[in-house]
């Protein structure tokens, strides 16, 4: 009889947390990065919940819906972005802006 | 065994839905694959007792935030593919590197302590149900500073998203 | 009746702020007026304390002005006695001559009441130095006239020479000043008071051990403002100002003012062997060089300049010789007939349309025949010819000397050439400008207006007959300094028939000086006989280079530090604070530049550094051991 532990849920969302990480790293789509920041966003969120289920507490899922509106605001902000950008420059990729170049 | 089952396959699900986030070419595929991330994530919430962080999750993220990736890669078009080959110098290396270092750190701790998390306190033995009477209460007594700061937040955004998307347009018209 | 001492001192102040206050009201009638009646008035101020002073047998008045520092007592203090009464009669005295003589000389010139300003200003600070009864006053006033010299110097300032000498005086003033300074701090250190009385009677009981230290560093300052070698060469230049401000300034009272304080300082001076060593070396040499140096001079106020300092040289080895009443003998005597020469020369100037070169003179006797018999006394006084007053108090220092015996019989014969050369030179001087056949047109050249022949009129006759005032047979000055010169040891003069003999050797040097001067420069001696000098020009421009000190002062002092200044400027400032600075900057920017590599400007390379540090603080955490609480 396996029982399921706090670890697990915690291994699932260093797993997820991990994954999008290197989809941030390898995909040059600016809208995947986006997708690969909410993934993170999502094992954080899986983190907040298993510490409310562990210690017994509510707050911790009232961080969660913080987090879901941040969320939700850089989702807006970015792709208003991306589109902007998209506009200007026919494509989405995040190689070509190198504004920032020291 | 009804708990492991319950977690074992959304958990698959959520990785899988993960590797195609970050490996499919088609970026509505991609989109597709967080779907069903963010979809069994609900699940796995509800197994830790959040229900009512799983409807609002499956609600907000798997419906709206992700109806707005789909507008957006309507907009600016699926079929631009995304070339796969790695264009800048140096990056390879640099994400192998990472990897192997993230590899490292992974296999000292797997092999120092297992899978076991050292969390300080055990866990307790009562279980807490996250009804929306219990988080509304908790929300709008110890939180509601944060909660307007967060009002704000929302506001600037959605101002930001429209003088991004309005300033590009009145400057063509003026063209 | 002290008060009235203040009334002496602070008229010339109190005109001098009055006239400045209202210099825009005034014309040049109303300034003469003012001025000339304030210096008739302190004048009769000084007679009248003066013969207070007489009737009191000499003994020191002394007035109290205020306490100015408790401790040490410092307190602003004057003090009247033979010494100061005689300088206080001979700066006022002269001040009132020499400004009526300014009033003819100076007429016309935009800055008329400024001049006067000026004067006034002058002679209260002449005045303060000498009344004074501790050194501090002394030194403000030391410092006071070196400022008014400055601005009247420099009166002129549009002419840039006049302006450089005038900075030149300044700076080479301020040389000596700073030997004064020094004294000063160490007088308080050893005495713990400034006023001399104290100061004096100290030292009579038991000299300090750093006697000899002070007495040097106040005999520097001395030297700077007495313009003795090697600070002399402030003097000739300081000629660029008016001459009559020339006549009382740089000859009569304020180059004295070295000799003055030496005198007065000379309960001192006594005790201090080396002090007076330094001293009559010092003055035999600067006597000796600008005698020299006067004998090519062509500037007619140059010549004039040269002899000052020649004659303040004499007053020096006096008071190198110890005596003290010779020195100061020779400068009353010596402001009147310098005082003469220079407002002769002043005339002279004046009629001849500010020409100063003595070879375009000649032959001004009979159009300025007046000027040219004052003149002619102040020469002859000056070179020592009896009964005229350079002969009694040249005399006197000459015969002191020798009376000193030993290695003051060198010094004896040294003088002795110095005071040949003094008549040489002036002789050369007069016929140059009065006798020889004329150069140029003086057809239209006629006697200088009244009111300046009626202070030459004046100055000769005193240039006559103030001599008379301590010959061998009256001791006249001597009892007026008798008070202050109480506790001194004075050399005397030689008894019995040595003293005919030096004083007839000393009018021998005289008359050779005087025909030889005759004999070159009027029946051209040389060209007669057919006689080549050797060196002749190299002797002529030594002359009139002053020995080339003056270059070799300016290649000293101004060239090679400007060089070195330039090569300091090159090297520390262009190559190690540059180098630094700029090293500096390079650094940042160099480093900078190879950090900013890293910022590619690619989302995702930050990522991945934003993913390695997070593995860092991963690590770190996981490194850490966990401290439970």
């Amino acid at each position: 009889m396996i029982e399921v532990t706090t670890d697990w849920y915690l291994t699932l969302a260093s797993l997820l947390f991990s994954i999008g990480f290197i989809g941030m790293m390898i995909r040059k789509n600016a809208l995947i990065m986006f997708m690969c920041i909410e993934l993170m966003l999502n094992a954080v969120n899986l983190t907040f919940i298993t510490a409310s289920k562990h210690f017994g507490t509510i707050d911790a899922q009232v961080a969660v819906f913080f987090v879901l509106v941040v969320a939700a605001a850089e989702v807006v902000v970015g792709l208003a972005i991306i589109v902007s950008i998209f506009k200007k420059q026919e494509t989405a990729s995040v190689d070509i802006l190198r504004s920032s170049k020291g | 065994m009804l708990d492991l089952i319950l977690f074992a396959i959304p958990s698959l699900f959520v990785l899988a839905g993960a590797l195609i986030v970050i490996f499919a070419k088609n970026p509505v595929h991609n989109s597709m694959g967080l779907v069903l991330t963010l979809a069994s994530l609900a699940v796995v919430y509800i197994t830790l007792n959040a229900t009512f962080v799983a409807m609002v999750q499956m609600l907000v993220y798997a419906g709206a935030v992700m109806t707005l990736f789909l507008f957006v890669i309507m907009m600016i078009g699926v079929d631009k593919a995304e070339q796969t080959k790695e264009e800048i110098k140096g990056q390879t290396f640099l994400v192998l590197g990472t990897l192997i270092l993230l590899g490292s750190l992974l296999a000292y701790v797997v092999i120092n302590s297992g899978f076991k998390w050292d969390l300080w306190f055990p866990a307790v033995d009562y279980s807490i149900e996250g009804t929306p009477d219990l988080i509304a209460s908790t929300l709008f007594t110890g939180w509601v500073f944060p909660f307007e700061v967060i009002s704000i937040l929302l506001i600037v955004a959605a101002t930001a998203a429209i003088a991004l998307a309005y300033d590009t347009k009145t400057r063509k018209d003026d063209d | 009746m002290e008060y009235i001492l203040l009334a002496v001192v602070f008229i010339p102040l109190m005109v001098s702020i009055f006239l400045n206050s209202i210099s825009s009201l005034l014309n040049e009638r109303l300034t003469t007026f003012i001025t000339i009646n304030a210096a008739l008035l302190s004048f009769s101020v000084s007679l009248l304390m003066f013969g207070a002073l007489l009737l009191d047998k000499f003994k020191p008045i002394s007035l109290e002005m205020y306490t100015w520092f408790p401790d040490p007592e410092i307190k602003f203090e004057f003090l009247l006695d033979g010494l100061s009464g005689t300088m206080m009669l001979l700066v006022t005295g002269l001040g009132l001559v020499i400004q009526i003589f300014s009033t003819s000389y100076m007429s016309g010139d935009p800055r008329y009441v400024k001049y006067f300003v000026y004067f006034n200003f002058f002679v209260f600070s002449m005045l303060l130095l000498v009344m004074s009864a501790n050194f501090l006053v002394m030194f403000f006033g030391w410092e006071l006239v070196g400022l008014s010299s400055y601005l009247l110097i420099s009166f002129w300032s549009e002419k840039k020479k006049a302006a450089k000498a005038g900075s030149k005086a300044f700076i080479l003033n301020r040389i000596g000043d700073f030997g004064f300074l020094i004294a000063l701090m160490m007088i308080l250190n050893t005495f713990d008071t400034f006023s001399f009385k104290k100061v004096f009677e100290t030292t009579l009981l038991n000299q300090p051990e750093n006697l000899d230290l002070i007495v040097v560093f106040l005999i520097i300052g001395a030297f700077g403002k007495s313009a003795q070698f090697p600070l002399f060469s402030w003097l000739p230049d300081a000629m660029e100002g008016p001459t009559p401000a020339s006549a009382l300034i740089h000859a009569a009272t304020m180059v004295t003012a070295g000799v003055f304080m030496l005198v007065r300082i000379s309960p001192l001076l006594q005790f201090s062997e080396i002090s007076s060593i330094l001293v009559i070396s010092v003055g035999l040499l600067t006597a000796l060089i600008s005698a020299f140096a006067a004998i090519n001079q062509d500037d007619i106020k140059k010549v004039l300049a040269y002899s000052t300092i020649s004659q303040l040289g004499f007053m020096f080895i006096a008071i190198g010789a110890g005596a003290y009443v010779a020195a100061i003998f020779h400068l009353v005597t010596h402001a009147f007939f310098k005082a003469l020469l220079f407002l002769g020369a002043g005339a002279v100037i004046h009629e001849m349309h500010h020409e100063q070169n003595i070879h375009k003179m000649g032959g001004l006797k009979k159009k300025m025949p007046m000027t040219a018999a004052m003149m002619g006394i102040g020469t002859l006084a000056i070179s020592g010819i009896p009964p005229l007053a350079g002969f009694w108090s040249k005399d006197e220092i000459l015969a002191s000397t020798f009376a000193k015996g030993g290695i003051y019989y060198g010094f004896w014969a040294l003088s002795l050439l110095a005071a040949f050369m003094t008549a040489f030179y002036m002789g050369r001087h007069w016929l140059l400008i009065f006798h020889k056949e004329p150069a140029n047109n003086i057809d239209n050249i006629h006697e200088a207006p009244k009111m300046m022949t009626r202070p030459l009129l004046l100055l000769g006759i005193f240039s006559i007959f103030i001599g008379f005032i301590n010959t061998p047979f009256f001791h006249g000055l001597e009892k007026v300094l008798h008070s202050t010169l109480s506790d001194v040891e004075i050399t005397h003069l030689p008894e019995g028939i040595a003293v005919v003999i030096l004083a007839l050797i000393s009018i021998g040097a005289g008359f050779t000086g005087l025909g030889m001067a005759y004999l070159i420069y009027i029946v051209d001696i040389f060209s007669y006989f057919k006689f080549e000098i050797p060196f002749l020009k190299e002797v002529r421009s030594l002359s009139s280079e002053v020995l080339y000190l003056n270059k070799v002062g300016h290649y000293l002092f101004v060239e090679i530090p400007k060089s070195f200044v330039r090569k300091v400027a090159v090297v520390i400032d262009g190559l190690v604070i540059d180098g630094f600075v700029n090293g500096v900057s390079n650094l940042f920017y160099k480093s900078s530049k190879t950090i900013s590599v890293t910022q590619s400007g690619l989302v995702r390379n930050y990522v991945v550094y934003f993913g390695l540090f997070l593995l860092l603080l991963v690590s770190l955490f996981v490194a850490t051991p966990l401290i439970v609480l």
